[in-house]
């Protein structure tokens, strides 16, 4: 009954289809949930254009030698972090979420790769997040007033893509210790807010003091969000992104590989101790 | 002819707790094998070191011929089915019909073989009309014969099932043992654990008992009832003589009333249940009907576990 024929590279893509359907599905089935994430999305900006009357115009960085305002250098901001908290919390809860509701030991009886349980759990989240990024976007262009470069949308969805997989890497981390300890939610959290406060995502780095501008110019969310800045609000084109992109693609290798590899060891401990499943 | 499924002295040990010791079963192609024991027995952690969820501290594992640790943890799992104890193992927000597809693609079916494949199932176990249902709108019952369709989508070698029957009616308890008999004819090799002792009689082939963790009997249901003699009888009376049933059987049987014409009797050490029951009819007794009060294999379980 089983196709024994297919390539097992071809079955276990085909397997990640199935996990999108069923993530699709689940997300559909939650009509309430989808509608508040988008509402907080709007709330935030609206918050943030009411915070930016009070902000001193000359305080905010030129972008590409465009002088813009604090709704516009927030509104990517917005747009990059949730990107990555999505990003981060969803690797997170996918696991937790899976031992809560009782299907983890059963998913784990099934001839699946670790690898392909991995991007299964999130495969949706990896269409859907930079989709709702780029909806965000548009909307907060149409009602914001905020100038946004056509000819920035490709590069940045590139610096997007290219930053992806390092966030997911952290992710893995993250759920391999959510796997181990259980309760990680917390820490993860914590250890977000840290990189989102220190990467010029809401505040500009020159407004912060000399201690976190010296951690913000080292953190890549830093050299994402000035990237996505620069072609977006800059029109800087695709200059900005081989650099990004440079960056990006060595870190993403090591939070990978060190993602996989921590969640095969925490596989491996829990079967050891006969903890798996419970939670 | 290689077994579907060897367990070598397989231990497992949760720190000072030692949950299976030297555990050896051995389950053949298209037989079902019942594995039964009380509460804390070693039974479902067993089941989970066969599912590759917890890994055994000792012992080999063999699934036709394959151990395990030498192939990958996808080729075992290939192996194999499972229906877990827990109702709850689906998806609550999905439908039965959904739940089934998704898990068929990742047993490896194409979508189109999973969908065909589920809607069989579902018909299966009687689910096709709550196809389109939420799972979490199923009754427990209902999650269970979702979890036994499940199992069946493939057709594995070893089908590892977990106290089935725990939370069906008589009916979905039934259907569930004829549906697993129905696989060991196909060829596959059934191991099912239950505290259900009514049901192996009749369905099960051999029957292993574990208590704590140790195998304390291994046979066919005719060898377990075998090694105990029954001895406790609900008899149905309709006239009595003279004489009451407690002078008619003194030596040879204790005899209570248990009501409404019912009278529990308990045969004395040495005494047959044909002697005391031809003292009661010589005695103007009319006996009606008379069975066992615990079934034999009941009787023989409790003996062998020291269960009460």
């Amino acid at each position: 009954m089983i196709d024994a024929h297919r390539p097992a590279v071809v079955e276990e893509i085909a397997k990640l289809g199935a996990f999108f359907r069923r993530n699709l599905l689940i997300a559909v089935s939650y009509r309430m949930a989808f509608i508040a994430d988008w509402f907080n999305l709007v709330l935030q900006l609206v918050i943030f254009s009411l915070v930016g009357r009070l902000v001193d115009p000359t305080r905010i960085p030129e972008v590409g030698g465009r002088a813009i305002s604090y709704v516009e250098f927030v509104t990517v901001g917005i747009a990059l972090m949730s990107f990555v908290q999505i990003a981060l919390s969803r690797v997170l809860s996918a696991i937790r979420q899976e031992q809560l509701i009782g299907t983890l030991d059963f998913l784990l009886t099934t001839p699946i790769a670790p690898t392909t349980l991995q991007i299964g759990l999130v495969v949706y989240d990896l269409f859907y997040v930079p989709i709702r990024t780029g909806i965000f976007l548009a909307l907060a262009s149409l009602f914001f007033d905020i100038s946004l470069s056509p000819s920035g949308l490709l590069p940045a969805l590139v610096i997007m893509l290219a930053f992806i997989p390092f966030v997911w890497g952290l992710g893995m981390i993250s759920s391999a210790a959510t796997l181990t300890f259980r309760r990680g939610t917390g820490v993860v959290g914590l250890i977000t807010a840290a990189f989102t406060i220190l990467s010029a995502a809401y505040i500009p780095l020159e407004a912060l003091p000399g201690w976190a501008r010296a951690f913000a110019s080292v953190n890549p969310f830093t050299l994402a969000l000035t990237s996505a800045r620069e072609v977006l609000l800059g029109g800087a084109g695709w200059a900005p992104v081989g650099r990004a992109v440079s960056v990006f693609l060595p870190l993403a290798a090591v939070s990978v590989a060190i993602g996989v590899f921590s969640f095969r060891l925490a596989m491996r401990r829990e079967r050891r101790l006969g903890t798996l499943g419970g939670y | 002819m290689t077994a579907a499924l060897e367990v070598r002295a397989l231990g497992r040990r949760f720190g000072e707790l030692e949950v299976l010791k030297q555990v050896d079963l051995t389950v053949q192609a298209g037989e079902i094998h019942a594995l039964l024991g009380p509460n804390g027995a070693g039974k479902t952690t067993l089941l989970r070191i066969l599912a590759g969820l917890c890994d055994a501290t000792q012992g080999e594992i063999f699934i036709q011929g394959a151990r395990s640790g030498t192939i990958g943890y996808r080729e075992w799992r290939k192996l194999f089915s499972m229906v877990p104890s827990g109702e709850r193992t689906s998806y609550q927000r999905l439908s039965g019909y959904e739940n089934l597809v998704f898990f068929g693609r990742l047993y490896g079916l194409s979508r189109v073989a999973a969908k065909r494949r589920s809607g069989e199932c579902l018909e299966m176990v009687g689910l096709a009309d709550a196809a389109s249902q939420r799972v979490g709108l199923y009754s427990q019952g209902m999650q269970k014969r979702l979890a036994i369709a499940r199992a069946l989508l493939v057709d594995p070698p070893l089908l590892l099932i977990d106290e089935a029957t725990q939370s069906l009616d008589p009916e979905g308890a039934r259907l569930t043992r004829v549906l697993a008999k129905e696989a060991a004819t196909r060829g596959a090799a059934v191991l099912w654990t239950t505290q259900r002792l009514d049901e192996i009689r009749g369905f099960a082939d051999v029957v292993t008992i574990l208590r704590r963790g140790e195998v304390r009997f291994r046979g066919t249901v005719a060898e377990l009832s075998g090694t105990v003699i029954t001895r406790t009888f609900l008899i149905q009376v309709g006239a009595v003589g003279e004489m009451a049933p407690g002078e008619l059987l003194e030596g040879v049987a204790d005899i209570t009333v248990a009501g409404d014409g019912h009278y529990r009797l308990s045969l004395k050490e040495g005494a047959s249940l044909g002697s005391a029951l031809a003292a009661l009819v010589e005695g103007g007794v009319e006996v009606v009907a008379c069975r066992e009060e615990i079934s034999d294999v009941e009787e023989a379980f409790v003996r062998i576990t020291g269960a009460s």
